[in-house]
């Protein structure tokens, strides 16, 4: 596993071979609010990098989750079905999202490193 | 001036304090600015109102009617009306604030159980406009949901209905087709149909589901569930329908209540406003809108409907009809409306009248008629009977309700002779 | 409170009992229907009780923006529960339901009258379905005039219903910033028109409460390129006899019956909406149309353009009639109304905004925008509960979505300097609290029900009742 790395959009990945997991920043849960529940893409859907490829939905808001790189989906956490809480208590860990099957390796170079990452946060927060 | 409580010199004391000379400073940018009164009659006063409307509402003739097709004269019981014009229910407005507005939430998550029992569907809305605009949104839900285009609608469905699911359709570029098959997205069946006939939906149900579309029922006459199996239990995903057989007056056809029930797995994609119960910080039993983010104002253009406004005082009023006529008051109601459209059939049938039914039917017939169908529903009206709905040259759609006396029964029949 | 379902007792009989074996199968007849029996004054006190649960703009100041939460007159309910309004069957024959088609006719000419426009369709049922009737509209006229035209640019201040029916119609939005006086960013406009666009939909006055300053150059540029201009008449409250949305420049526009001409909103509905369009779209308007001749009314269903039908009948016939009444009682004085709603909003703004960050700097139209965002220790959810606290309806709230904390506030012209005098102190009090003693604030509303827990609804749902 490689180590974690970020988009601008708040999505956070972890490379394994061309496998990618991925899921929503500490950060992102938190600027949320409680989320109540995720609405996934299907098996083996393909997506583009940036495009919108889930839907969580919060009390008050329902956000896009952006395809972090090119790739297909080969797993969904289907645990955040009945406990999406599992986003804000546990972003990282328990509250992955999903799997992706990456055809662009390379794309994962030009992602944030945390240190990036968290001034990239540290400017949006103005 | 009406309705506007400020004197002269509120409207002095107001402008200095906004910093403004006149009323027509602060409008100055609206622009173009008119600079003459609208072109509209002159004030009335409220005596001079209630003469004008009475004289309009004089123009309209109220018949004995024999007709539904969509709209059914039931009776409904004094409280309705009069514990809907309660002004707190009536001069609110969608429930976003729970804390003050608990009264409408509870009636609301009653009228979604009563939706539910009645339908034996697992989940309902707070309603939607009427029932055609509720089978549009009942299909566009269809096609979001397997991702599918076509449209398969079954013989019998209400001709205004279907009007109204084609304007939808098209603006979708949604397509209907006359078979089913995998590019089915649903398959919609209306039951009782539009001449009455009470089907029994098993096989459509099964060759929809075969090809992985959803089976959606429209019901135009909600009282016929209470003696019919509900849709839920022959395995319809969505019904959707016409409340305003319970308690809601005919009014020339609006405001009714739309309504839309679903199995579980299609929750997500409801449209339109649901209450659920919840707890307050003290562990006290309340209730809230909830699953918002489906709807437009958080989702706009990713939304499944653009719907908002509802029909909030209407379920109010099917909520408190059906709890005050019960149980046993609607058997009795939807009772006494089949036997009296069984009681005319037979009764026309004496005097060469041909039955165009399939087996069974509930308060609706569609019959054969001796001669033009025009003629005899002329002759109906000059005794001030609107005798049915004219289908063709020689049918007319005939419809009875607990409404309908024995009496009228043999008035209807008397004046054919 | 208890359920109506938790109730088992004698009813009240309202219709005739009837004895009879109904000739049906079995497998087509239900087994149990299981609803409650309940005694009419049980029915009666179980309702009333929780309408005293409820808060209504009979109880006191109920000023959401972009709802027009104002007086309802009564005399308009009593008019349309009149027997020839309330029971005439849709399906009368024409000739006996003339009173009805007068009554939508009057209101059509009327509605004509105030917005300009050459003809009106009464059909919908609600603004958001005009909304998508209008878009419709467009289609089909480039559709006519074989033009491929996908997409519409909306204001990213617009309600959200906006960009939903241009969806459900599966045509594109683009949205368009406000600039720093809270209009439709110009250069925006400017930047993103092109061929391909069928439809600028723009709310006017918007939705932040100002009049559109940019909107007859926005109207220059759409026309030019060919794109029709679109009106959400959802502030029309602001206009009445002052200004009308055609010369404004706008082909189209809907209006929501039920907040400008002060029909109840019940809770949350019945409410009507009415589109109105200049005469080269007439044509494409909802059937049937309703036809005067000789003094007489006529429903004609043969209109090939229209683009269909949108109701299982007429129209909300009953939410007209009302309509008509407030039209009728204003007559052509009826520009009171939107000149007495300004003066309301601009007042209330005025005593409250030193109290609270003000993003656009403007005076405002029938209502105004102002944000939390500067008071510190909590923000405007806490601020409309504590409201309640106060005995008054919090304004809408987190809207428009360009605001941040927005609160989004109409107090409507019925309203009197005593109201407005009493619900401004409150919101300059509550201000003072947050900084003072925030916990009041925060644990508000001190009322029954309590803050309600809306994750645990939303994560958790418990939408009916069912049987043990």
């Amino acid at each position: 596993m490689t180590e974690r790395r970020f988009t601008q959009d708040h999505e956070w990945v972890e490379l394994s071979g061309d496998t990618a997991t991925v899921g929503i920043s500490n950060f992102a849960q938190d600027q949320l609010g409680d989320i109540v529940s995720i609405e996934f893409p299907e098996i083996s859907s393909k997506f583009k990098q940036k495009e919108a490829m889930a839907i969580v939905d919060s009390v008050k808001a329902s956000s896009d989750i952006y395809c972090p790189m090119d790739g297909t989906i080969i797993e969904i956490n289907k645990n955040l079905q009945d406990h999406p809480e599992l986003i804000n208590k546990s972003p990282y860990d328990e509250g992955w999202m999903l799997k992706l099957k990456v055809s662009n390796i390379s794309q994962f170079e030009n992602l944030m490193t945390q240190q990036q990452y968290e001034k990239f946060v540290g400017e949006e927060k103005g | 001036m009406n309705y506007i409580p400020h004197t002269k010199e509120d409207v002095t004391l107001m402008l200095n304090e906004i910093g403004a000379s006149s009323i027509d400073e602060l409008i100055e940018n609206f622009k173009p600015c008119l600079t003459s009164p609208l072109k509209l009659p002159e004030p009335m006063n409220e005596m001079q109102l209630v003469s004008y409307f009475s004289e309009l509402a004089g123009k309209n003739k109220i018949f004995k009617y024999f007709v539904g097709a969509g709209a059914y004269d039931h009776y409904s019981p004094a409280v309705v009306d009069h514990l809907i014009k309660r002004g707190e229910f009536m001069t609110a407005y969608t429930p976003y604030q729970p804390e003050a507005s608990q009264g409408m939430l509870q009636a609301m998550y009653e009228f979604q159980s009563f939706i539910c029992l009645l339908t034996g569907m697992d989940v309902s809305n707070a309603s939607l406009y009427d029932g055609a605009s509720a089978l549009a949104e009942a299909v566009l839900l269809s096609s979001s949901y397997t991702k599918k285009r076509h449209v398969f609608v079954d013989n019998g469905l209400n001709p205004s209905y279907y009007e109204v699911l084609k304007t939808y359709c098209n603006g979708s570029d949604l397509e209907f087709t006359n078979t089913i098959d995998e590019n089915t997205c649903c398959v919609i069946s209306q039951n009782p149909d539009f001449y009455g006939n009470i089907k029994d939906q098993r096989p459509l149900v099964e060759k929809a589901h075969h090809n992985k579309a959803l089976f959606i029922t429209c019901i135009n006459e909600p009282t016929s569930l209470a003696l019919l199996k509900p849709p839920g239990e022959y395995g319809s995903d969505i019904v959707v329908g016409e409340g305003q057989s319970f308690g809601i007056p005919l009014s020339f056809g609006g405001p009714y209540l739309g309504f839309l029930a679903v199995k579980n797995f299609l929750l997500k994609k409801i449209p339109g406003r649901i209450v659920g119960m919840t707890e307050d910080k003290n562990g006290k039993k309340g209730f809230v809108l909830t699953l918002q983010a489906r709807e437009q104002f958080i989702r706009r253009e990713r939304a499944t409907s653009n719907i908002t406004t509802n029909q909030a005082l209407l379920a109010l009023a099917a909520t408190i009809y059906l709890a005050t006529v019960g149980r046993k008051g609607l058997v009795d109601v939807a009772k006494n409306s089949y036997y009296k459209a069984h009681l005319l059939y037979e009764k026309l049938g004496k005097i060469g009248f041909k039955g165009l039914n399939e087996k069974y039917f509930y308060n609706e017939f569609c019959v054969k008629t001796p001669k033009a169908a025009s003629k005899i529903f002329s002759q109906l009206l000059e005794q001030k009977i609107v005798g049915g709905l004219v289908v063709d040259d020689d049918k007319i759609i005939v419809c009875c309700t607990e409404k309908n006396s024995t009496a009228d029964i043999n008035a209807y029949l008397e004046a054919l002779k | 409170m208890k359920l109506i379902f938790e109730y088992e007792q004698q009813p009240t009989e309202h219709v005739e009992q009837i004895q009879t074996q109904l000739d049906l199968p079995s497998e087509l007849i239900r087994d149990s229907l299981p609803l409650p029996n309940v005694n009419e004054i049980d029915i009666v006190r179980h309702y009333t009780n929780l309408s005293k649960k409820n808060f209504g703009i009979d109880n006191n100041l109920y000023p959401l923006g972009s709802c027009t939460m104002k007086y309802n007159p009564k005399v308009s309910e009593e008019l349309a529960r009149l027997k020839g309004f309330a029971s005439i069957h849709p399906r009368s024959p024409v000739e006996y339901s003339q009173g009805s088609l007068e009554v939508i006719w009057e209101l059509q000419e009327a509605l004509k009258e105030i917005t300009g426009m050459d003809d009106v369709s009464i059909q919908p049922a609600a603004g958001s379905q005009c909304e998508l009737l209008g878009i419709m509209i467009a289609k089909r006229h480039f559709e006519n005039k074989n033009e491929k035209r996908t997409k519409v640019i909306i204001p990213d201040s617009s309600h959200g219903t906006n960009p939903a029916s241009v969806a459900m119609c599966k045509l594109e939005t683009i949205t368009v910033c406000s600039d720093s006086r809270g209009n439709m960013d110009f250069n925006e406009v400017k930047k993103k028109i092109s061929p391909d666009v069928a439809l600028v939909m723009v709310t006017n006055p918007n939705t932040l409460g100002l009049y559109e300053e940019n909107l007859l150059e926005i109207k220059d540029l759409a026309h030019q390129n060919g794109t029709l201009m679109y009106c959400d008449g959802a502030n029309m409250n602001a206009l009445l006899g002052i200004s009308k949305p055609k010369e404004q420049g706008f082909d189209m526009m809907h209006l929501n019956l039920h907040k400008t001409f002060a029909t109840p909103h019940g809770g949350g509905g019945p409410g009507a909406g009415a589109l109105a369009v200049r005469a080269f779209l007439s044509d494409y308007l909802l059937v049937p149309r309703i036809t005067k001749e000789d003094g007489k009314f006529q429903l004609d269903y043969k209109k090939e353009k229209s683009v269909g039908k949108v109701h299982s009948f007429y129209g909300n016939f009953g939410i007209l009639v009302r309509a008509l009444c407030y039209i009728r009682i204003w007559g052509n004085q009826i520009r009171h109304v939107s000149e007495n709603a300004v003066l309301n909003a601009n007042y209330l703004f005025a005593k409250i905004r030193d109290s609270y960050h003000v993003p656009y700097d403007r005076r405002c139209a029938h209502e105004f925008v102002v944000s939390a965002k500067n008071i510190p220790n909590g923000g405007t959810i806490d601020i409309a509960k504590r409201i309640l606290d106060y005995g008054f309806h919090p304004p809408t709230v987190y809207f428009p979505l360009i605001v941040e904390e927005a609160l989004m506030i109409e107090p409507t012209e019925t309203e009197s300097k005593e109201t407005l005098d009493k619900y401004a102190q409150v919101l300059v009090n509550i201000a003072k609290e947050l900084r003072e003693k925030p916990e009041i604030v925060k644990d508000a509303p001190h009322t029954e029900p309590s803050r309600l827990d809306e994750v645990k609804a939303a994560r958790q749902p418990n939408l009916r009742w069912s049987p043990q």
